[in-house]
């Protein structure tokens, strides 16, 4: 049964969404070139994984650094960063809220992760010591490191991986991303999801072979909070506003919407911290978020306002680019009239303005996508091309479902699903954001002429995610995939994931597609890997259910006093990922 | 005193009429489940979340009538707790809320009400001693267009000029910065809101002034030589007050009104863009909190204007 709103609810959408998030988007490492500013403080390289080395997807061409060399500056303590945020985040609890690309940059400062990637997009061990698979990748012995607590003084052990996991399980929206690769709870409510081995090491027991499964850890299943915050905010969840880890920043206060302050964890056990604080202040507008900028009232920003970007780089600030990571599309919920059938779908991908699109919204700086990979990615089908800009091919579709289909109900607008021979539908995204607006205006324009009524709506972000959860919605404009590891973001297409809440958010089950993106979970031999993904890539372009506009280019910007960006090494003695999905690192980062 | 009770009568009438026709129009728009329980409340399929759901509606009286929920909600308004926040994790007391944001709002209402105040006296008389000369026309010309101005219009333009171009003011909020920071940073949200406001006060207290200066006290004063300037502030100025103060007191309305878009436009987390995001996700204790709050304030205001009346002529009190 579909999901109803109050009649009143607007649902927005465009939403960069990670949610469920156990993802964090693609994104390029840059070139690495700096000098890291610090060492880890642990005398422990030597953490092994045993999990498959995947080849390196990052394109040289699309993975950009404007930072000069910084000539050997010694890093000083001291300052305040100002980072701005296209959006605050719920909550900042990694097992219970619903983590987008803004929350992870908040997240990053007080969080450290099981796994993190490295440049080459390796998921290698970080706070977890080493990571390693049984025979047939089902299960995954992960063995902590020793020594480390978190800032309330907790011991991180197999106990606080314990706690992490159940409260993440129980959660409702993170749960259902990993719900549907671990076993079902017993009846005695055990978890056979995670066993404890000793004091240090647990086993996590997976349904499918999943090769690739520390990736996974690399996101917010990876994020290990403290278990004695973690259970108090199960008794009082305000207290998830306040988060307690084990990482280089020690929650200060928040004042949502407006500013989210962190200080330096002195005793951070990977080593130094040079900020003395970090000020995270969610400012949706992406114009706003320059001028402020400019202006110096922030020291960092994140964006993907392609004329953000190119102003930017214009005013000679640092950024670290990237568009390898997620993509930016339309989204078509498959579960309700009328797009559950494909002739509105494919009606309305024909009329889709793509060339609009890049040139009004992203003023032609964009690259067009025609799905979820890069062009160098070896995942990529170019075979498959993305429909559009084709109102004649689009009109004959419409009109032959308003005659056949015209009369039934679309329950998301409690209106026939056609009036005067046009296509009712509902267009959300999230807001306010003047850029968001612009894009629903260019499509509305189209798909008005090819014959639908476009109902709009604009809700903020968090609300947004959970409209699309639920599956309240006709079609919104969205932002996803792009994970280093694209098994991770299996979780938003296999059928297992659709359900009264989904994470299929397009609700659109393909038992074939599963299949084959599962065999590629599971498979450690690169040749199979790209053709499965590929087949996987046209599999999802017959479908109509994604219309994609181009590859999201995130763009991280600092001001000239801001230096140590990208500077992270990993315990194993590789250049960590510089940034990824619009999130990155602090705790190398200095001030002049 | 039989006018102030018969006033503070009226006051109470009011409210009550505001909170009625608010609950039941919130009541109205949606379904209060959805915020409190998220996604859970569509999850009717399973019996985890239907247990949820009847456990939040026991609890939050969803499933009783809504003239009883009314009569709770009025009776726990009253002594100061307005219900928890559906759509923040946790649910947090909105309390919370109005005791972090109305701080910042009182300061930016109160900033511009005395920039409003602090510009208007000085043009009107300066208007009103120049009547019908070119200072008096340009005077007009200004206040038109001020008023005529919407108040989105002009925070962006004085954003753009104060803030972008000359680089005077912030143009961002933060609520983590020092006291005096903070204050700095509401300078051109509040002058937003004071320039109509100041250009309504001016217009009416140049046409009294205007009146009162043909007044044979007036006329007196002149002929005893005492200087023109003196005139206007000693003599001429109070008694031409009452229309300004008439509109002082409505017009602190319309100035919360304002504020909506202007704690937007400048990023104030305040209880303008806190209602502006409560509507948005249908978090109705806080839009009703946040209007009872407006409409409390607007109904003191307007009673203290009309007090202040009877102390400026006496007269009134019969």
């Amino acid at each position: 049964m579909t999901p109803r709103r109050g009649s009143g609810r607007a649902r927005g959408l465009i939403a960069l969404m990670a949610v469920a998030g156990l993802t964090l988007s693609a994104c390029g490492g840059g070139d690495a070139a700096d000098e890291p500013a610090d060492e880890p403080a642990t005398e422990d390289t030597t953490a092994d994984t045993e999990a498959p080395a995947e080849e390196p997807v990052t394109e040289e061409t699309l993975v950009e650094e404007t930072i000069a060399p910084e000539e050997n500056l010694d890093p000083v303590f001291g300052g305040t960063l100002r980072y701005a945020i296209e959006a605050d985040v719920d909550g900042l609890n990694p097992t219970r809220n619903n983590i987008s690309a803004p929350g992870y940059v908040i997240l990053n400062a007080v969080f450290d992760n099981l796994f993190a990637y490295d440049e080459n997009d390796v998921a290698v061990p970080f706070l977890a010591e080493s990571g390693t698979p049984s025979e047939d990748f089902k299960d995954w012995t992960v063995k902590l490191r020793e020594g480390v607590t978190f800032h309330d003084g907790t011991p991180l052990n197999a106990d606080a991986l314990l706690v992490n996991f159940a409260s993440l399980r129980s959660s409702a929206l993170p749960a259902l991303a990993i719900n549907p690769f671990f076993p079902p709870l017993n009846d005695d409510g055990t978890d056979p999801g995670i066993e404890k081995v000793d004091d240090l090491t647990v086993i996590y027991h997976l349904l499918d072979p999943q090769a690739y499964f520390p990736a996974y850890l690399t996101g917010q299943l990876g994020m290990v909070g403290s278990p004695t915050w973690l259970e108090a905010a199960l008794e009082d969840p305000t207290l998830n506003q306040s988060p307690v880890g084990t990482g280089p920043f020690v929650f200060s206060g928040r004042s949502e919407d407006s500013v989210t302050t962190f200080v330096r964890n002195e005793d951070w056990w990977y080593g130094d911290v040079y900020l003395d604080a970090v000020e995270f202040m969610p400012v949706t507008d992406a114009d706003l978020r320059v001028e402020l900028m400019l202006n110096g009232e922030i020291d960092a920003l994140h964006t993907t306002h392609f004329p953000s970007i190119d102003t930017l780089e214009a005013e000679g600030f640092k950024q670290v680019i990237d568009e390898t990571g997620e993509e930016s599309f339309g989204m078509i919920n498959v579960a309700v009239p009328p797009f559950d059938d494909i002739r509105a779908r494919e009606a309305l991908a024909l009329a889709a303005p793509i060339e609009e699109y890049q040139l009004l919204i992203n003023e032609g700086l964009g690259t067009r996508a025609n799905g979820r990979f890069v062009p160098a990615s070896p995942y990529h089908n170019p075979d498959v091309v993305q429909v559009g800009d084709d109102i004649a091919a689009a009109q004959p579709l419409v009109a032959e479902y308003c005659a056949e289909r015209g009369g039934e109900t679309n329950p998301l607008l409690a209106t026939t699903t056609c009036t005067d021979g046009k296509i009712n539908m509902e267009l959300q995204w999230s807001g306010p954001s003047v850029v968001q607006s612009r894009i629903a205006d260019i499509l509305e324009a189209a798909w008005s002429e090819a014959g639908f009524n476009v109902t709009r709506q604009e809700i903020p972000q968090d609300d947004h995610i959970i409209q699309v959860a639920v599956g309240a919605y006709n079609v919104v404009t969205w932002r996803q995939f792009g994970a280093p590891e694209p098994a991770v973001d299996n979780v938003w297409l296999l059928c297992r994931t659709i359900g009264a809440i989904s994470l299929n958010w397009p609700r659109n089950c393909d038992e074939a597609r599963d299949e084959v993106l599962l065999a590629a979970a599971a498979s450690t031999d690169p040749a199979e890997r790209a053709s499965l993904y590929q087949e996987a890539e046209q599999m999802i372009a017959d479908a109509y259910t994604y219309i994609f506009f181009n590859h999201t280019r995130w763009s991280n910007a600092f001001a000239d006093n801001v230096y140590g960006i990208c500077d992270r090494m990993l315990p194993d003695g590789a250049h960590a990922r510089c940034y990824s999905g619009g999130a990155g690192d602090l705790s190398t980062v200095w001030m002049q | 005193m039989n006018y102030l009770f018969q006033r503070l009568g009226m006051a109470v009438m009011l409210l009550l009429a505001v909170s009625a026709l608010t609950f039941g129009g919130m009541n109205l728009l949606g379904d209060p489940l959805f915020n409190i329980l998220g996604p859970v409340a569509a999850d009717t399929s399973n019996p985890t979340s239907v247990a949820k759901i009847e456990a939040a509606k026991e609890k939050y009286y969803l499933d009783r009538p809504l003239p009883e929920r009314y009569v709770r909600w009025l009776g726990d308004m009253v002594t100061g707790d307005f219900g928890v926040q559906f759509s923040s994790t946790g649910e947090p007391p909105v309390t919370n809320l109005l005791k972090e944001r109305t701080p910042r709002t009182f300061q930016l209402l109160v900033l511009a009400q005395f920039m409003a105040t602090a510009i208007s006296i000085p043009w009107a008389l300066i208007a009103a001693a120049r009547v019908r000369r070119p200072t008096d026309r340009i005077s007009t010309v200004t206040s038109f267009l001020l008023i005529a101005l919407p108040n989105f219009a002009l925070g962006i333009i004085l954003k753009y000029l104060l803030g972008i171009k000359l680089g005077w003011f912030p143009l961002t909020y933060t609520a983590s910065d020092p006291f005096f920071s903070r204050l700095h940073q509401l300078i051109l949200p509040a002058l937003t809101i004071a320039l109509p406001a100041a250009a309504v006060y001016q217009r009416l207290l140049r046409t009294d002034l205007v009146t009162t200066l043909q007044e044979d006290f007036i006329l007196m004063a002149r002929s005893k030589g005492v200087p023109r300037r003196r005139v206007l502030v000693r003599h001429a100025l109070r008694p031409s007050l009452f229309s300004f103060i008439t509109v002082f007191g409505i017009n602190t309305g319309a100035l919360i009104g304002g504020s909506l878009i202007v704690e937007t436009i400048f990023r104030v987390p305040g209880l303008g863009s806190a209602i502006v995001e409560a509507i948005l996700r249908e978090d109705f204790p806080v839009v009703l909190a946040i209007v009872m709050i407006a409409t409390t304030t607007f109904v003191l205001v307007n009673i203290a204007v009309d007090l202040l009346y009877s102390v400026l002529d006496p007269r009134v009190r019969r």
